[in-house]
């Protein structure tokens, strides 16, 4: 990671046991400040457990986590003054105006009320701050949510299905705000998400997660990249074959194209050769898997959300 | 910083128009009484009330003169004639429903079940609310630790069962002053008559004047009420639904008072909360229904439900899992 920045938390060996029933399983993951991390599976996966652990609402089984170098269970207050969340759905109080909402937790954290104005514009809600929250759509709401985490300009954000809710424009416009956050502020974001899309768009690093259990943690351009090939489309799909074998290049052939699993810097001379001998290339490319056929891999064809 | 959290309960028990409720509905009950009282003022100045208490005085002196009376109905005769001559001599009818007696007379009939019920509509959906509406999560994870947020919560109810008792007897004055007589804050009053198996008893009468009376009924209410303000807190951590704990306030309520009347030889009724809550009423001599509830009895009780009624509360609240 370019931002390297230190690390804002840590959640070891994460478990929560509920009856017979395990929900999250030896969940284990870093936050590093000035990242964006996703926390990617469908749903009932042992996202939201693993935020509510995270934020101190549920006790975890077994296992730690500690925020800005204070253990959540034993340093509650401290832990938490460096978090800014909303979990699960970003629930306000409906029955009062949207300031007076930021009021209110504003109060609890002793932050000063100027605070208020400066998150309202940085989500865009300043010009309806004044109505009830009743009011709100979806969409505002999840914006007034995100406001009330910015309040005291905490270290880590954590965000459950921060899209929901959100018309295209508006996810676009979040992200902006989050990559920013991350990137200018320094502050570690935490994206929990069932869209594979928006993770890959929104964040740094992701771990993802099926049936309580992180299947994979990386950066999502590596996770990535460790999933590209090389596609070739050719006249005499045997004699390419034939060729790449010869070079050490294994490959897979489906009717007029070989799939090969290396990167594009390893391309040319093969095209040379194949040239050489008279195999004629209509056109080779770079193949980039999205998340989601990861995740099919991962979880072994069980589809998302 | 505690007093902040403070602050944010009372603006959202504001908000919620709970307290515009327990307003609206001691104002209508008040008003009621006061209409009863004018019309009941309105039959007295028809009669001629001293001739009447001339010869209800004149029958007590007849009565001492003949004598053979053992001492408890002697002393009580006294205070009687002294009461009423006390009324004759200012001109003052005892029988006259006032602005003060209606106040004072308001500790003893609301303080049994109408204020306790309020007090359960104020503090029944003060936990479980949040916890409806979702709004828990933010709140519990805004870095206060959780005793706080609910000793807030127990401050706010405090504050608002003090307030709305407080508001019982502003409204009662001021909706009865303008149609019965205003005065009278300093006229006698008798309390701790009470009847024992077979005499009726004196020696624990107290004369006080009525203001001060007024202010120990007053008080031990407010008593009383906190109580009941905890054991409405407990629920609510108890119900993650606002019915439920309000309902069960009422149950609790209404269910005891008919035990305590129907099986009244079932002595360890008299543990029970409902059983201790009319403190007033047995300071103005009414009868306990369990034998052996003093006074200092009924308080400890109250107190002892209170504490209980807390340590479970707190027990819960600070410890238990937060799902949506």
């Amino acid at each position: 990671m370019e931002s390297g920045g230190d690390t804002a938390l840590v959640a070891e060996h994460l478990t929560k046991v509920i009856g017979d029933r395990t929900i999250v399983d030896d969940v284990s993951f870093a936050l590093r400040g000035g990242e964006v991390f996703g926390f990617l599976g469908p749903n009932g996966a042992g996202k939201t457990t693993t935020i509510r652990m995270l934020v101190g609402l549920i006790a975890p089984t077994r296992g730690s986590i500690t925020i800005c170098g204070h253990d959540v269970r034993r340093d509650f207050e401290r832990a938490l003054r460096c978090v800014g969340c909303i979990v699960e759905n970003p629930d306000l109080y409906r029955f009062m105006t949207g300031r007076e909402n930021l009021e209110h937790f504003a109060r609890m954290l002793g932050v000063a009320s100027g605070e208020i104005e400066r998150v309202a514009a940085l989500v865009n809600l300043a010009h309806r701050l004044d109505q009830r929250v009743g009011t709100y759509s979806l969409g505002m709401r999840q914006r007034l949510g995100i406001a009330q985490a910015l309040l005291g300009d905490p270290r880590v954000l954590i965000l459950d299905e921060p899209a929901n809710g959100l018309d295209p424009a508006g996810i676009r416009e979040i992200r902006e705000l989050l990559r920013g956050l991350a990137a200018e502020r320094g502050m570690a974001v935490f994206v929990s998400s069932h869209l594979l899309a928006e993770v890959e768009l929104t964040c740094d690093r992701v771990a993802i997660i099926h049936k309580g259990r992180i299947l994979k943690t990386g950066s999502v351009r590596e996770l990535i990249s460790s999933q590209r090939t090389m596609e070739f489309r050719v006249d005499d799909v045997a004699r390419a074959h034939e060729l790449f074998r010869a070079r050490g290049v294994e490959a897979e052939s489906y009717d007029d194209t070989l799939v090969a699993a290396i990167d594009e810097t390893q391309a040319p001379p093969l095209i040379a050769a194949l040239a050489e001998q008279g195999v004629g290339v209509f056109h080779a490319r770079e193949k980039v898997h999205t998340l989601e056929e990861l995740f099919l891999e991962a979880t072994g064809g069980e589809t998302v959300g | 910083m505690f007093i902040a959290l403070v602050r944010n309960e009372v603006l959202k028990l504001l908000r919620r128009r709970r307290f515009a409720i327990v307003v609206g509905i001691l104002f209508v009950i008040l008003a009621l009484v006061s209409y009863s009282q004018y019309r009941q003022l309105r039959e007295l100045r028809t009669q001629n009330w001293r001739a009447e208490l001339q010869e209800r005085i004149a029958r007590y002196e007849n009565r001492m003169r003949r004598g053979g009376l053992n001492d408890s109905w002697a002393r009580s005769m006294r205070a009687e004639v002294r009461r009423l001559q006390f009324y004759l001599d200012r001109g003052i009818n005892p029988e006259q429903p006032t602005a003060p007696l209606v106040v004072r007379t308001f500790a003893n009939a609301a303080g049994f079940l109408l204020l306790p019920l309020l007090i359960a509509v104020l503090g029944s959906d003060i936990v479980s609310a949040e916890n409806a509406e979702g709004t828990d999560k933010l709140l519990l994870t805004r870095a206060r630790r959780r005793w706080k947020i609910l000793t807030a919560k127990l401050v706010t109810l405090w504050l608002f069962a003090s307030l709305t008792l407080l508001l019982g007897a502003v409204i009662s004055y001021a909706v009865t002053a303008p149609v019965l007589p205003a005065g009278g804050w300093d006229l006698p009053s008798f309390n701790g008559f009470s009847m024992s198996d077979t005499a009726f008893r004196v020696d624990s009468v107290r004369q006080l004047p009525l203001w001060k009376d007024a202010l120990l009924a007053y008080g031990l209410e407010w008593y009383a009420l906190l109580a009941v303000a905890a054991i409405a807190l407990m629920l609510s951590v108890l119900f993650k639904s606002s019915a439920a704990s309000i309902g069960t306030m009422l149950a609790s309520l209404i269910g005891g008072t008919i035990l305590t009347r129907v099986s009244p030889d079932w002595t360890a009724g008299k543990y029970l909360f409902i059983s201790a809550l009319p403190l007033a009423d047995y300071y103005s001599g009414q009868a306990p229904p369990y034998d052996g509830m003093s006074m200092t009895f009924c308080i400890t009780l109250l107190g002892a439900w209170a504490l209980a009624a807390l340590g479970v509360a707190y027990a819960l609240f600070t410890r238990r899992d937060v799902f949506g």
